[in-house]
């Protein structure tokens, strides 16, 4: 079985421990065992992005420092981890000053970046390495009659010459994942617009709003269910429902797409951990078929 | 030759294009695409990313440092992917920080994280409590989440706000 490293990330562990479940019991199905990576520290994104690019490059250095010695690629579940390791990576590649400056900081623990690890979003894994034809092939169980609205994540597809992940004004890769597993993949405005996450950090009352417009527009076209490929946008697009601006019953389930796909798969509930959604997911699940 | 539309009152403009993500934003033409198409400036009265660029090119240096506007890009970079002229307004509002940073200037919302990370090389070790580890261990994952620790605070000269209180 191939093997990959799961870098977590400091969220998914502690706030949605069901995506990394239901991540790792997906791709075991489909052939890749992904290994959480320990001895890591946080990325750096945002916070010290934002104070110091000497700090933020040792920082995402270190860690891929590790995945070379382990002679691996990295797996990123989060918008934000993927984004700095993929544009750390892209510095130390690009600045052989900055690179001399990072492997004299990592020399004191044995370690060295040289460039031979890639960084894979998750999404990445699933339509590129994996291939949507042997995701197919594992749908037991798909969907009859029920929309999704995709939600991509700002940070998993911008700056595309960096992330190469999808097209950042018309992505693609989780509506044909979802049509694959039996739904109908739906349009809405403002689908490549950002959650409202980052913005939890400096005011809340704003990333509430940003979140809530994107839950009105999924709303409007009537999508049944939001899907998410990382962390930070599928907890603020479910927090954000829980205010009084949005009447409970109103309330859209949000879910990762791999939890959407292990269903599909035929993969048990509890191995997805779909007890730990806050939105009650039983509305998606009835929609699946058995048998195909 | 294009004519000169700002006439700045300091070096701010070029201050900034030193930092890798801060040369864009002479290329700027105040279009307001930008503004247009961003979530926070819909959502609050104060953000809008062509003005706070304008002050930029008009070199209002301690102005824009001290403020905490700049601070509030999500970092989405919408703008950025529909801004005619290959501005992006969240490296530039990136370099403004960084430069604002090594001045001093950093809100009390990320220097408490900042703190938080340097002693524990991780964002939610106050939230991770014996609750949660139970929730993973019940869901057969591993409840030792294995961060390192002592990294962050090795390396916690590189960053400018280790160095004092302010
Ligand atoms: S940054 Fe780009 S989109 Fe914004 S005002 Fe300047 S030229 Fe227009
Ligand atoms: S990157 Fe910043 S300025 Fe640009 S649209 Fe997003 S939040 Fe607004």
């Amino acid at each position: 079985m191939r093997e990959i490293l799961l870098y977590r990330g400091c969220t998914t562990p502690v706030r949605l421990p069901a995506y990394e479940l239901a991540t790792m019991n997906v791709l075991k199905e489909l052939g890749v065992k992904a290994i959480p990576m320990k001895d890591v520290t946080c990325c750096g994104a945002q916070f010290v992005e934002s104070l110091s690019p000497d700090a933020f490059a040792v920082i995402g250095g270190r860690i891929l420092a590790l995945a070379e010695d382990e002679e691996m690629d990295i797996l990123t579940l989060c918008g934000a981890c993927s984004g700095s390791l993929k544009i750390t990576k892209h510095n130390l590649d690009n600045d052989p000053g900055l690179r001399r400056k990072v492997n004299d900081t990592l020399a004191e623990e044995g370690l060295k970046y040289t460039g031979k690890t890639r960084v894979l979003h998750l999404l990445q894994i699933l339509a590129q390495e994996i291939g949507y034809d042997e995701i197919e092939r594992h749908i037991v169980r798909p969907y009859n009659g029920l929309k999704i609205a995709a939600h991509y994540g700002c940070h998993v597809t911008r700056p595309f010459e960096i992330v190469q992940v999808d097209d950042p004004e018309n992505p693609t890769i989780i509506d044909r994942l979802a049509e694959i597993a039996g739904a109908e993949a739906v349009d809405y405005p403002g689908k490549t617009r950002c959650c409202g996450g980052p913005m939890l950090a400096m005011d809340t009352t704003v990333a509430t709003k940003i979140g809530q417009e994107k839950i009105f527009n999924v709303g409007l076209v009537g999508a049944n269910v939001i899907l998410t490929a990382c962390e930070f946008c599928d907890l603020q697009l479910t927090q954000c429902q829980f205010d009084e601006a949005i009447k409970p019953s109103k309330r859209i389930p949000v879910m990762p797409i791999t939890q959407f796909l292990g269903a599909a798969m035929g993969i048990d509930e509890e191995r997805l951990g779909f007890e730990m959604n806050r939105i009650s997911p039983d509305s998606v699940l009835e929609a699946l078929q058995e048998g195909r | 030759m294009t004519e000169k539309v700002h006439v700045p009152t300091s070096s701010f403009a070029e201050e900034l294009a030193a930092i890798p993500g801060g040369e864009v934003v002479n290329k700027c033409i105040q279009c307001g695409i930008c503004t247009a198409s961003c979530a926070v400036a819909r959502y609050t009265d104060e953000y809008r990313p062509r003005q706070l660029i304008q002050k930029i090119l008009l070199g209002e240096r301690e102005e824009v440092l001290k403020s905490r506007l700049p601070w509030l890009c999500m970092t989405c970079r919408l703008c950025e992917e529909r801004c005619q002229e290959g501005v992006s307004p969240a490296e530039v509002f990136h370099a403004v920080r960084i430069l604002a940073a090594r001045e001093g200037y950093v809100p009390p919302e990320f220097r408490r994280v900042m703190d938080s990370l340097l002693n524990n090389g991780w964002l939610l070790a106050d939230s991770y409590t014996d609750f949660e580890e139970e929730e993973r261990e019940d869901m057969g994952l591993d409840p030792d989440l294995g961060w390192n620790d002592k990294f962050l605070k090795r390396i916690k000269d590189l960053l400018p706000i280790a160095e004092g209180e302010k």
